[in-house]
């Protein structure tokens, strides 16, 4: 990571009033060295399987153990390349996540300004409806799922991983909640300036929502990247099978004999992208989430 | 909610409707073009044949079987195979989903019990066909096999609906290095379970992990714990399968040889075994278990895995509990054909084609097809303790079946954790495994 | 919940009327554009959502084998489930689950997010320290945490413990809760800290100006705003919490008591395919989870 991205400030923090840290400043240091060792405990678990990918197969649960190999091993980060189809399950996740990402930007972008700013008949109950979905667990209703995606002809496609994940109730939710916050005002500026509905979206809406996006988008990048069994049931082969169908047929099963190496290289492989993604947009994440009116 | 004025304004439905269904249609449209690149199923265009066929994942396999229908797509030009591997955690799970709306693979390369629980009795098989094979009768195919080797792809009344592609018999394997470091005599292996506990003492003593069973899902929990049961004559069902028989005497028997093993002679640390198989046979494979039970493809995966362990390996009888009465455990895979399939004649060529390689998939990847007289075969000749293979085959019995099995497996690979990895004593743990298997069978 | 409040500045759109129809009918239009903004979602979620769920509730008073026809058996599942062991146990071990994980992980987000609300050089360094685990995926973290829970893994080689922490009875849940604690604490770490945000400054300063010490401006002025926001984070805690799968999948399978009610429901429904009595689950776990939400929203309210 870059010193860049690490120094920024997460959020734009309000100052604990300064007498208390003129008073108070061997606390405050004290405070923050528990922090940070706590921090450092956390971090610790990333550093040892990073060190555990590279370590010869031996040494890794050797007993007293050393956190350092006693030679790099850097090529077992290609392991999982070489015994499995790692790549293409890197594809695969990527292109889904993209695509369910965009839509639900959209989707919820859009269903989160008309439920509102607008107020159509039925609105109440058919938000209350997209709500009540986020308490059903999701691995029952995959067996009628999956029965509709087959009638659709989308078993073993693309279209069968991206489009029942198009929209989310969470991200409808949450745009529903940032936009309500906008002042109405703005709107009814531009509706007598005459800008139809779709162009106040684009131009009033949208600019002041970038913040609320991109956590959504985030969010449901981190999720789409994590989602394990709806990707399973739908993936039949290697051409549509995600990464944690990949990483998991490889850790239950024998799929490549890399051993240990070679999971700790796939799992860290697999996990960077949406760290990466994290560090870059944390702070609209942090806004986006306090945005949120459920919050205030 | 809404305005108090609730007059229709008929002028305004139509727009109204056309703002609906616009972008409906507009997201069908995506979906379609999305969806279109490939459809799921078996459908055939024109003379072009369209077939799926599904196995479990076993790296060797896979490579035969890619190389297998190659052959057979360039020898039929208008057949197109989409050939698909699926973890074995998951093959059921998968089945079952794509099954239910009868769309799944047309062929299916399945174990004799997830055939005999699930596939045959929910009818979703079809019953084999003779003459695709040549044959004039079901009776004439299974003469080419050696006796009751297809019962594991039989159905209650008898009927035949599938032929194996490999057949598997229990025998155990020991590293001759291991025991020599414990100045054991590889030329006189363990014979009973009590050699085991003593063997394995021994060579924990030289530093080894002398025997351990394997510790995986619940489908190897159970296939082992009945490996034992046939030796001491229990059973998990009684004799109609209407209940537990798991409580009787001789089965609890089976249990307290496994828990007395690890926990009382402790030969083996449950705690440190492998669980995380990347092959199943890893603990024995790293040259880190000096005795483990073995069927016939694993041995070809120790080669590969680890040359080193495969130059010290031998393959011996399984321990008995009775030796004068020796047993054992059967399971195959057998190719099979969804009766949902519309192409069955064409789904029963590729497969007679697959079996007609027998020689292949024994000289390949170690997968005995039972045909008689195997043994005698050029490409058997080359495999090592043939002798001792042989027998294995001579002395086996499938597993138990029956309704809900998943469920019988998951209280038994719950029993047998609560006596290995908690210490509780075999009886007690079987007592509360035999209520749960009593309300799997009957509800 | 603002859901019924209807929007101020509506009646100023009367002055836009447009000459020979009535405000009303104009009204409407203009709110019907809402519902076109909103088909997209609702369209996929009618199909994707509504539709299977419906089923659900459908097939939980059938018995489903997945194979052959549904057949009626009205409330036998439920009543089934209400005597059977095994789903008792996986409640059991959900609830175990949500108390022993989300108790600490917002206990803790709460004291770090305290701790992490200043401007002090190097504390955004040590919050990404805490929100790394959020932004990984639970399948490779728990690839990882098995590793790490190994018998000679860093856990027991740092505590200088033997403990079999994924093959016992009595460790297995903590084992999944730890991991669960370090993957879920930075969460509710973000949501604290933005909420610390929305606290007005004024407040702190006047108490402080009065003289309040630190500890005391943190049990009358901060702990009582935060209120809201922690009735929020506490009823995302369940759900989440109620809905685990994958963790236990990797980590155990569900062995050693670790079969939360996700998997529980998940054997049920694919390996079992008794997808009647799994679908009954599903409805039983919507109506609790509908239940407590309804329960920790009302104190929010009376909060509030």
């Amino acid at each position: 990571m870059s010193a860049g991205v690490v120094q920024r400030p997460a959020v734009s923090p309000s100052p604990v009033p300064s007498p208390s840290r003129k008073r108070r400043p061997v606390g405050k240091v004290v405070v923050f060295v528990l922090l940070l060792a706590g921090g450092l405990v956390f971090a610790s678990v990333f550093v040892y399987a990073a060190l555990s990918a590279v370590k010869p197969a031996d040494e890794i649960l050797a007993n007293p153990m050393s956190w350092l190999p006693s030679q790099w091993l850097w090529g077992n980060f290609a392991l999982p390349f070489e015994e499995t189809p790692f790549a293409r399950y890197y594809l695969n996740s990527t292109v889904v996540g993209v695509s369910v990402t965009v839509l639900n930007v959209i989707t919820c972008t859009l269903a989160g300004y008309g439920f509102s700013k607008f107020s159509f008949r039925g609105r109440n109950v058919l938000f209350l409806v997209v709500l009540a979905t986020l308490m059903v667990p999701l691995e029952v209703i995959y067996v009628p799922l999956y029965a509709l995606v087959f009638d659709l002809g989308w078993v073993n496609s693309f279209a069968g991983l991206i489009i029942p994940a198009a929209t989310s109730a969470f991200g409808i939710f949450l745009m529903r909640q940032s936009i309500e916050g906008l002042p109405d005002e703005l709107l009814e500026a531009a509706r007598i300036d005459g800008a139809g509905e779709l162009r106040i979206l684009w131009h009033v809406v949208a600019p002041m929502m970038v913040s609320p996006m991109a956590a959504l988008a985030l969010f449901i990048f981190m999720t789409n990247w994590d989602s394990h069994l709806w990707p399973l049931l739908v993936g039949n082969d290697a051409e549509h099978q995600t990464l944690p169908v990949g990483l998991a047929a490889m850790q239950a099963n024998n799929l490549g004999s890399g051993g240990i190496p070679m999971m700790m290289a796939a799992a860290l492989l697999a996990l960077l992208p949406t760290l990466l993604l994290f560090l870059v947009l944390q702070r609209k994440f942090v806004e986006g989430i306090t945005m949120t009116a459920g919050i205030k | 909610m809404g305005g108090p004025d609730e007059s229709e304004q008929p002028m305004s439905a139509r727009p109204r409707a056309r703002t609906v269904l616009l972008p409906a249609l507009a997201l069908l449209a995506v979906a379609a073009g999305c969806g279109s690149d490939d459809g799921g199923g078996s459908t055939g265009e024109g003379d072009q044949i369209e077939l799926t066929y599904w196995t479990h994942t076993h790296p060797p396999m896979t490579e035969l079987n890619e190389q297998l229908i190659a052959e057979y797509e360039e020898a039929n030009p208008n057949v197109n195979i989409t050939y698909e591997t699926i973890p074995n955690n998951d093959f059921g799970t998968k089945m079952l989903t794509s099954l239910s709306n009868g769309s799944g693979p047309d062929i299916i390369n399945m174990d004799d019990s997830a055939l005999r629980g699930e596939y045959i009795p929910k009818q979703l098989l079809a019953p084999i066909d003779p003459a695709a094979f040549g044959a004039d009768s079901v009776e004439e195919l299974e003469g080419r096999y050696v006796d009751g080797t297809l019962d594991g792809a039989k159905g209650d009344d008898g009927t035949l609906y599938g032929v194996p592609s490999e057949f598997n018999a229990t025998a155990f394997a020991i590293n001759t290095q291991h025991f020599a470091d414990a100045g054991l005599d590889p030329a006189n292996p363990p014979a009973t379970w009590d050699d085991v506990s003593e063997y394995g003492q021994q060579l924990v003593a030289a530093g080894h992990e002398g025997f351990n069973f394997v510790y995986l899902h619940a489908g190897w929990y159970t296939q082992q714990l009945q490996t034992l049961l046939n030796e001491t004559g229990g059973s998990i069902l009684n004799e109609d399968g209407t209940g537990s028989a798991l409580t009787e005497p001789e089965s609890v028997e089976a249990l307290q040889i496994w828990h007395d093993l690890i926990r009382e002679d402790q030969v083996g640390d449950a705690d440190t075994a492998s669980r995380e198989a990347t092959s199943p046979f890893e603990d024995f494979a790293s040259g880190r278990r000096s005795m483990t039970m073995i069927y016939p493809w694993a041995v070809e995966q120790i080669a590969i895995d680890n040359p080193e362990t495969f130059e010290n390996l031998a393959v011996v009888p399984l321990p008995q509990v009775d030796p004068a009465n020796p047993s054992g455990r059967w399971y195959g895979y057998y190719f099979a054909v969804n009766k949902a399939s519309e192409q069955q004649d064409e789904a029963w060529k590729f497969i007679e084609y697959m079996t007609s390689q027998h020689e292949r998939w024994l000289e390949d990847v170690s997968f005995v097809q039972p045909l008689k007289d195997w043994e005698q075969s050029p490409a058997a000749a080359d495999i090592p303790f043939l002798d001792v293979w042989s027998q294995a085959y001579q002395q086996g019995k499938f597993d138990e079946v029956g309704p809900h099995w998943s469920e019988v497996q998951d209280a038994i690979k719950a029993a047998v954790e609560r006596s290995i990895f908690d210490g509780q004593p075999p009886a007690e743990s079987l007592e509360e495994a035999s209520e749960s298997v009593e309300q799997s069978v009957t509800s | 919940m603002a859901l019924t409040r209807t929007a101020p500045g509506r009646a100023r759109t009367a002055r836009a009327r447009p000459p020979g129809s009535g405000a009303s009918g104009w009204r409407r239009r203009r709110d019907a554009v809402g519902l076109v903004f909103a088909l997209p979602a609702l369209v996929l979620f009618a199909a994707f959502a509504i539709y299977p769920m419906l089923r659900v509730f459908q097939l939980s008073l059938y018995d489903y084998n997945l194979t052959s026809p549904p057949v009626w058996v009205g409330l036998d599942n439920f009543r089934f489930l209400f005597g059977d062991e095994r789903f008792l146990a996986s409640l059991g071990a959900s609830l175990f689950y949500v108390v022993v994980t989300y108790g600490p992980a917002v206990l803790l987000a709460l004291v770090l997010a305290l701790g992490l609300n200043t401007r002090m050089r190097g504390s955004a360094f040590v919050r990404l320290l805490y929100f790394a685990p959020v932004a990984t995926s639970w399948v490779a973290v728990s690839v990882i945490w098995r590793l790490v829970l190994q018998p000679e893994g860093l856990l027991n080689q740092t505590l200088n413990t033997d403990i079999p922490w994924l093959t016992s009875s009595s460790w297995a849940k903590w084992a999944i809760a730890i991991a669960a604690i370090w993957k879920e604490v930075g969460f509710f770490l973000i949501i604290f800290l933005a909420g610390l945000q929305n606290i007005p400054k004024d407040l702190q300063e006047a108490a402080a100006l009065d003289g309040a010490g630190s500890l005391r401006r943190l049990r009358y002025v901060t702990l009582p705003l935060l209120k809201p926001i922690t009735v929020v984070v506490l009823v995302m805690a369940v759900i989440r919490g109620f809905q685990s799968f994958s963790p236990q999948v990797v980590l155990t399978g569900g062995s050693f008591g670790t079969e939360v009610i996700n998997l529980f429901v998940y054997k049920t429904a694919f390996a079992s395919a008794r997808m009647g009595r799994a679908s009954a689950v599903a409805v039983l776990m919507f109506v609790l989870l509908l239940m407590v939400t309804f329960v920790q929203l009302r104190a929010l309210r009376k909060s509030a």
